[in-house]
């Protein structure tokens, strides 16, 4: 239940000051709204005195729970999570839970924006989410990995994007209430000129100089993550890209090399490009909007918050030695065996449907027959991809994107449902690969072409 | 702006007795233009546009200004010029005058400074083009200060063709040009054969840029030509591509030699592959993007740190992205007796090389 007390001495002391900056944080919150107006959410009866319950009374009493929790992690005593609850988070953490898991968490952010993005309901996911990083804190193993060099600018970004993702979803419910009532946007209302100088040129100098402050101090607090020096036989365990490129690296996982390394970018370099050739919505330029743009909204949130933060974040935080998938409270061990026998779609359909051995061209046959072969191996995959690129977007078009067809034309919109599949193509084939081992729908390597 | 209006022969001869008999007092031409009309036809330009309307017909420049763009220090020193002119001549012939300060004002409503400006001293500075020498503005003014005396027919004739601001522009008297010097004379075309002949020689050396992306090119040339030089040295301080790993009995069946993994890159293998015990050279280069993978002894297999490629001990890819099996080196038993591995040659199974009796030694 309780983890090693060495270990949580050696994080009493940044744990306290920790739950410091929690307590300072709400009561600064609370402080706020006291001078902007307290809200009563409801009346308390003591006896003949009736005591109002505000908002400021609330979070002055978190920021209390909190001022009291920091002497207790000071003297090693801190809030820990119950190992049943590690353990089920270690689970979940698994990579077609956790896909599928952001996948719902995604469509439930969403649905419910208008809920989760009043302030208090989000000061209490923030409130939250820091208390259970505090609480996580107190496992090696968690510690190990969130407070390396490394990773805490990461850690840093999550939190940073989580605001974002709220500040925007936020600006967005409310003009799109405006809308609902006949206003102009918020942005239309509050576009009154300001100057480059001084009101641009002094907050930019403003901002350089705190930020400049505060790469100082971290450059001297945080050392460097340097390594040993480097040699050609020895890789590092794991060996990990730069955080930014981690999505990247997480989906080399799942495909060939030239795929994931240079067609997969190049397309989604090149269908960001043809956004504004694709889009066809003449609403929401200059304001936060969700209704008026849903379509764009949606693939936009689905490819950078799935397809590259949650990638990010996996490849960060859940990718041990040997490229092994390892929950957050688990020990990187680099002997881990999981069982990973990848069969290709062709090895699947030959030999364990069909029950026969994978045709095989003659030996001595001359390259032409040889290719024959291969193509008559692989025709499953390629008619499955076929299908998947050439059949689905005429059904689209018949079905769910009618509209969209009848605005775009037809090269306009063959164009969107081949990047919008080519995007569905990365998820399907991770689930794939995780839940029965599909290694390649197309496997030629022979002629290094794999999808 | 002003919206253009056409001014009638009546209007014009109108405007020009009312001039003449009035003085001092603004053409009634010009009240009709909205952009250049005084104070209480136009409130924007208001106080200038009346300030300098009270003045003379060559004051209407300032007050076309007014309404107008801020000028150019050129214009300024254009207007300042015709407007000098244009006093002196109107001093001198207030009759000539008067078809000069009324048409402009007709022609010319809207406020451009750069049309404006030359406008009272003559049609003729009016539709010219807009930048000029000191000599022809001269010229300009001097020809319009006495134009003699104008028919009904001319007026209507001149004022017509001025409304359409473009064809006014070609019709207008330009002032005479100087004869053109023999230097400025177009050079005599020379006949076409010799031209075509000698068209694309024109283009390399014909004229300093052709000159310069001639050089540039050939020194690039010559740069790539260096670099491709320095691609192959003189002298290669390489390892061997063959060297003696030992005797085949160093290796005994089941283990991965990891010794020479450091120096030279290679797994020496005694394993059985299609039912023959045989040694190989695995090269230790992970065929999904080139890392250098881990032999775990525990497991039995070969992992690769970067994307979890795993191999069987025979160089088989059975997990991870690894597209296919690990190459194998050439190896061969020298007249010694000792094994000899050759980097120089890579065995693909997936090519079907593997069968190839110079990738491994049956033992």
């Amino acid at each position: 239940m309780h983890s090693a007390p060495d270990f949580l001495s050696h994080v009493a002391t940044p744990l306290g000051f920790y739950y410091m900056i929690l307590c300072v944080l709400n009561w600064v919150a609370a402080l706020v709204m006291w001078r902007h107006g307290p809200k009563t959410y409801t009346t308390l009866k003591l006896g003949p005195a009736t005591i109002p319950v505000t908002n400021v009374i609330v979070w002055l009493l978190v920021g209390a729970a909190f001022f009291v929790c920091a002497p207790l992690a000071m003297i090693g005593l801190p809030p820990e999570l119950p190992s049943e609850v590690k353990q089920i988070v270690n689970e979940l953490s698994g990579p077609v839970t956790l896909t599928l898991g952001s996948l719902a968490l995604f469509t439930i952010l969403f649905v419910f924006r208008r809920a989760w993005t009043a302030p208090p309901v989000a000061w209490t996911i923030l409130n939250l989410a820091l208390l259970a990083m505090g609480m996580s804190m107190t496992d090696p193993n968690f510690t190990a990995i969130v407070a390396k060099p490394d990773n805490v600018p990461i850690v840093g970004l999550v939190f940073l994007l989580g605001f974002f993702t709220w500040l925007a979803t936020y600006k967005a419910v409310l003009n799109d209430d405006r809308a609902a009532q006949g206003l102009p946007p918020l942005e239309k209302e509050d576009n009154e000129k300001v100057l480059v100088w001084p009101d641009l040129v002094y907050t930019e100098l403003i901002c350089m100089v705190a930020l400049t402050a505060f790469l100082l101090l971290w450059a001297i607090a945080l050392q460097a993550p340097l390594e040993e020096p480097s040699s050609r036989v020895k890789t590092p365990n794991p060996s990990k890209a730069p955080w930014y490129f981690l999505g990247l690296q997480e989906m080399l996982v799942y495909y060939d090399p030239w795929m994931a390394g240079v067609v997969l970018p190049s397309v989604v370099l090149l269908g960001l490009m043809a956004i504004p050739y694709l889009d066809f919505n003449r609403k929401g330029s200059g304001y936060y909007t969700i209704s008026e743009r849903k379509f764009a909204y949606l693939v936009f949130q689905f490819g950078f918050l799935e397809l590259w933060v949650i990638l990010i974040i996996l490849g960060t935080f859940l990718r041990g030695p040997n490229w092994n998938f390892f929950g957050p409270f688990e020990t990187w061990d680099a002997h881990k065996v999981l069982a990973q026998n990848n069969v290709d779609l062709s090895q699947f359909f030959w030999i364990k449907w069909l029950n026969q051995s994978m045709p095989k061209a003659p030996t001595g046959s001359g390259a032409g027959t040889e290719l024959l072969y291969i193509l008559w191996r692989e025709m499953p995959g390629i008619l499955l991809v076929f299908a998947y690129f050439v059949l689905l977007p005429p059904i689209m078009a018949a079905t769910i994107f009618r509209k969209f067809f009848v605005k775009m034309g037809f090269i306009r919109f063959m164009l969107m449902s081949n990047l919008l599949l080519m995007m569905g193509s990365l998820p399907l084939k991770m689930v794939a690969r995780w839940s029965v081992n599909l290694k390649y729908f197309i496997s030629i390597p022979e002629y290094f072409l794999n999808f | 702006m002003a919206e253009k209006k056409k001014l009638s022969t009546a209007d014009i001869l109108a405007a020009a007795r009312k001039n003449a008999a009035g003085g001092a007092t603004p053409p009634p031409a010009e009240k009709q233009p909205a952009a250049d009309a005084p104070a209480e036809v136009t409130p924007p330009s208001a106080p200038i546009a009346a300030e300098s309307a009270g003045d003379s017909p060559a004051a209407t420049p300032k007050s076309a200004r007014a309404g107008g763009a801020k000028p150019s220090v050129a214009d300024i020193l254009a207007a300042a010029r015709a407007n000098k002119a244009a006093a002196g001549g109107a001093a001198a012939q207030p009759a000539a005058a008067k078809p000069a300060a009324a048409k402009p004002a007709a022609e010319k409503p809207a406020a451009k400074p750069k049309a404006d400006k030359p406008a009272a001293a003559k049609p003729a500075a009016a539709s010219g083009p807009a930048v000029r020498d000191t000599s022809s503005i001269l010229a300009a003014a001097r020809a319009a200060s006495k134009p003699g005396p104008v028919s009904k027919s001319e007026a209507a004739a001149r004022a017509k063709p001025a409304v359409p601001a473009k064809s006014a522009k070609g019709e207008s008297a330009v002032p005479p040009m100087p004869a053109k010097p023999d230097y400025a004379k177009p050079k005599a075309t020379k006949e076409a054969p010799q031209e075509e002949r000698r068209f694309f020689l024109g283009v390399l050396v014909g004229s300093f840029l052709g000159l310069g992306f001639s050089t540039l090119s050939a020194t690039g040339g010559l740069w790539t030509l260096a670099v491709l030089r320095y691609m192959f040295p003189n002298v290669l301080t390489e390892p061997p591509s063959k060297f003696k790993i030992g005797f085949p009995s160093d290796f005994p069946p089941g283990v991965v030699e990891e010794k020479f993994k450091a120096q030279f890159g290679i797994w020496p293998v005694n394993v059985e592959y299609k039912g023959q015990r045989q040694i190989v050279a695995i090269k230790t280069v992970c065929t999904h993007l080139g890392c250098t993978p881990n032999w775990l002894e525990a497991e039995q297999k070969f992992k690769c740190p970067c994307h979890g490629s795993g191999f069987y001990k025979d160089g088989i890819n059975f997990e991870g992205p690894a597209p296919r099996p690990l190459e194998r080196y050439a190896i061969r038993l020298a007249d010694d007796g000792q094994l000899e591995v050759d980097k120089s040659r890579t065995f693909q199974e997936e090519l079907g090389q593997w069968s190839d009796a110079s990738c491994f030694v049956s033992v």
